[in-house]
């Protein structure tokens, strides 16, 4: 099917990508309108489309199992009653590259009101769609489900944003409880997905990964309302959003390694949902909620790097003051995220 | 879907060329001036007629897009349209004639609680933040504002057969309640996260070393925090009611979509079966039956994608090939892509 001409284009479109990664943003011409795109923190530009893939598949095992676990009291690759009634995909971890670890931590949330019930099922049948997409994708190249920890990281994690009581904390206590927890995840994937897609090379897979972007997004959108709809005054779990959000902003800009940040890494990166002052036409400040993540001049949605996707996600494992830890291990990743000898972990 | 990405690496096959399912070859360069935009013109993979267009064709598309939404949510938020001078044309532009808004029942929503308002303040806001971004990533190539007519929400809601029986309360006007708004707004919210995933791999090297692609994902993110907003409200406020019949708005959403899937030409599956970029919203009746608050394929789970033909016959309200203007644009779109071509 390819001419000589598609291959030129496609040398063209990976070419100019790579070059994103490597020099810097100081060369792009984006940079004038704030559109300039992040770039990963490696040293060599020889990874591979399997490599981001892979990244984002550790991801996924992560938010899918802890929606698994919540939703149906199960690890995505053990059905039980619920989860077959869901209709949840049963995971086969066909994934070999890297260790394999186990999951532990997590119980089904003793669910009270329709809404968060329903929502947890359809978002984990999602994630596992996720899961199982990504795993077909990648084939033999896939990473293996590397030691995921839903139990005690996230106390771990509650207690370094400072949430009151936040060393108790279980995000399978209650349906707010759940929504924090779920909150702790759904924005770091619509950054992770962010950053990743532009470095991507093949057309099928940039137009797969703003397809899962998307979804992530509707999801932390369906998280952020739902909060939002519990506690319109702030004053409980939408105030403890404000408390992750800052950490998970900290996190980030750290990931930086002491660079420049570009339009995407203002600090902060991340915001809870502590309401804002906006100017609407016509002049005037004017009361809005936060339900978008997103900077507050052009509204364009974050993006992080690699290297602070896995800051966030490991509790600043990645860093050591300017220098990158690899791989990088805590919290959620006991013993790091699985990755090719190439990939990023 | 993803199975042969080893293969098409190797073998080259072109992003630009595997979305546009045909060989077509670069014709000859347009000639578009553009402050920030890679000028560089490429041949299609649009859903329409046209063979070339430049990054800063793609941005315009989404301008006009943007000008819509951010009127209608600014009229709801506050009762007024955009800023004038957030509506001028660039001076390189082709078109240099300022539409003008029909407004209807445009107004700001009435009955609101504060929290419903302060929601309503955000989104207008964001959209509004998108209309300055764009005009200001194409600085003098910016088209201006189209007219906009939003009175076509009651010609819409007969199309879709919402009647005064589907919401059981008057006649079809978005700005009369929050409920009516957020069936309002559904018609936006899901269709402009399909147009930013379909613009979004249409943009050129040039663009995408300029960032664009990023800021176009970007965009699509947030309008997907939108819609999860709109659909989450709607089944939340559906669950709350505790049955279809007590909450009429969640049907009426979902005759939009049936509507949606009959204008999509080229894509015209009924929502939820397969081929269809449609999905229902449901309504949970127990706490082991799932949602359906995202809109995305049922095998994967991944989200949609329209051209920007498919956009075109949604916000023209028109099924047919060759309409270059109508519904909620009397006068077409600003843009070289303004009539629908299959």
């Amino acid at each position: 099917m390819a001419t000589q001409e598609t291959q030129i284009l496609d040398d063209v479109i990976a070419t100019s990508r790579r070059r994103m990664l490597t020099l810097g943003l100081t060369s792009l011409a984006g940079v004038a309108v704030g559109a300039a795109a992040p770039f990963t923190n490696v040293a060599a530009a020889s990874y591979t489309d399997a490599d981001i893939l892979n990244f984002a598949l550790n991801l996924e095992y992560l938010e899918a199992n802890f929606y698994y676990l919540a939703a149906f009291g199960t690890t995505i690759d053990k059905a039980n009653t619920a989860s077959t009634a869901a209709g949840a995909p049963l995971i086969t971890l066909s994934g070999t590259v890297g260790t394999a670890g186990t999951v532990s931590g997590g119980s089904q949330v003793p669910f009270t009101t329709i809404q968060v019930a329903s929502y947890a099922i359809e978002t984990a049948v999602e994630e596992g769609k996720h899961v199982q997409l990504l795993l077909g994708a990648l084939g033999s190249s896939a990473v293996a489900q590397p030691a995921i920890n839903l139990g005690t990281s996230f106390p771990a994690l509650a207690a370094a944003a400072k949430i009151p009581g936040g060393s108790g904390f279980s995000p399978y206590a209650s349906d707010e409880a759940f929504l924090v927890g779920a909150y702790v995840f759904e924005d770091v994937g619509v950054t992770a997905y962010h950053g990743a897609a532009p470095l991507l090379t093949s057309s099928a897979n940039l137009t797969t990964a703003a397809g899962i972007l998307a979804v992530e997004a509707y999801h932390a959108g369906l998280i952020r309302t739902t909060i939002n709809y519990i506690d319109p005054a702030g004053t409980s779990i939408a105030s403890y959003t404000n408390l992750i959000s800052a950490l998970r902003a900290s996190l980030s800009q750290a990931g930086l390694l002491g660079a420049a940040p570009s339009a995407y890494d203002v600090n902060p990166d991340d915001f809870g949902l502590a309401n804002f002052s906006v100017e609407l036409a016509g002049g005037g400040g004017a009361n809005a909620t936060r339900l978008t993540d997103a900077d507050s001049t052009n509204v364009i949605a974050f993006a992080r790097n690699t290297t602070q996707v896995l800051n966030i996600v490991t509790g600043g494992g990645a860093v050591n003051g300017t220098t990158q830890v690899s791989p990088a291990m805590g919290v959620f990743f006991p013993a790091g995220l699985n990755a090719g000898p190439n990939g990023f972990r | 879907m993803l199975d042969t990405l080893n293969e098409l690496i190797k073998t080259g096959v072109s992003r630009r060329k595997f979305l546009a399912g045909v060989g077509a070859s670069a014709g000859t360069l347009a000639a578009v001036n553009l402050a920030g935009c890679g000028g560089t013109s490429h041949a299609k993979s649009t859903g329409t007629g046209s063979t070339t267009y430049t990054d800063a064709d793609i941005l315009n598309f989404a301008l006009n897009l943007e000008y819509l939404e951010a009127t209608f949510y600014l009229y709801a938020a506050t009762g007024a349209g955009l800023d004038a001078s957030d509506t001028t044309p660039g001076s390189a532009s082709s078109y240099q004639t300022v539409g003008t808004v029909t407004p209807g029942d445009a107004a700001a929503v009435p009955g609101l609680t504060a929290a419903q308002q302060a929601i309503l303040n955000e989104i207008a806001f964001e959209e509004q933040a998108h209309v300055r971004f764009l005009r200001s990533a194409l600085g003098s190539a910016a088209v201006p504002m189209p007219d906009i007519d939003l009175s076509f929400f009651g010609p819409l809601a007969v199309a879709a057969t919402i009647t005064t029986a589907a919401t059981g309360d008057g006649s079809f006007n978005p700005f009369s309640s929050f409920d009516y708004f957020l069936v309002g707004s559904f018609i936006f919210e899901d269709v402009g996260v399909t147009a930013y995933s379909g613009a979004a791999p249409l943009i050129s090297p040039a663009g995408v070393s300029a960032g664009y692609l990023t800021a176009a994902a970007g965009i699509m993110a947030v309008e997907a925090y939108h819609a999860g907003y709109v659909r989450t409200s709607l089944t939340g406020r559906a669950i709350a009611a505790g049955s279809e019949s007590a909450y009429p708005y969640l049907a009426a959403a979902n005759l939009v979509e049936d509507l949606r899937a009959t204008l999509t030409v080229g894509d015209s599956a009924a929502p939820s079966t397969s081929g269809s970029v449609e999905t229902l919203l449901t309504l949970p009746t127990s706490l082991t039956t799932p949602s359906s608050i995202v809109a995305a394929s049922a095998s994967d789970a991944v989200g949609f994608a329209r051209t920007v033909n498919q956009v075109l016959h949604i916000v023209y309200g028109s099924p047919t090939v060759g309409v270059k203007s109508g519904g909620f644009f009397p006068s077409g779109v600003n843009s070289i892509f303004a009539t629908t071509s299959a």
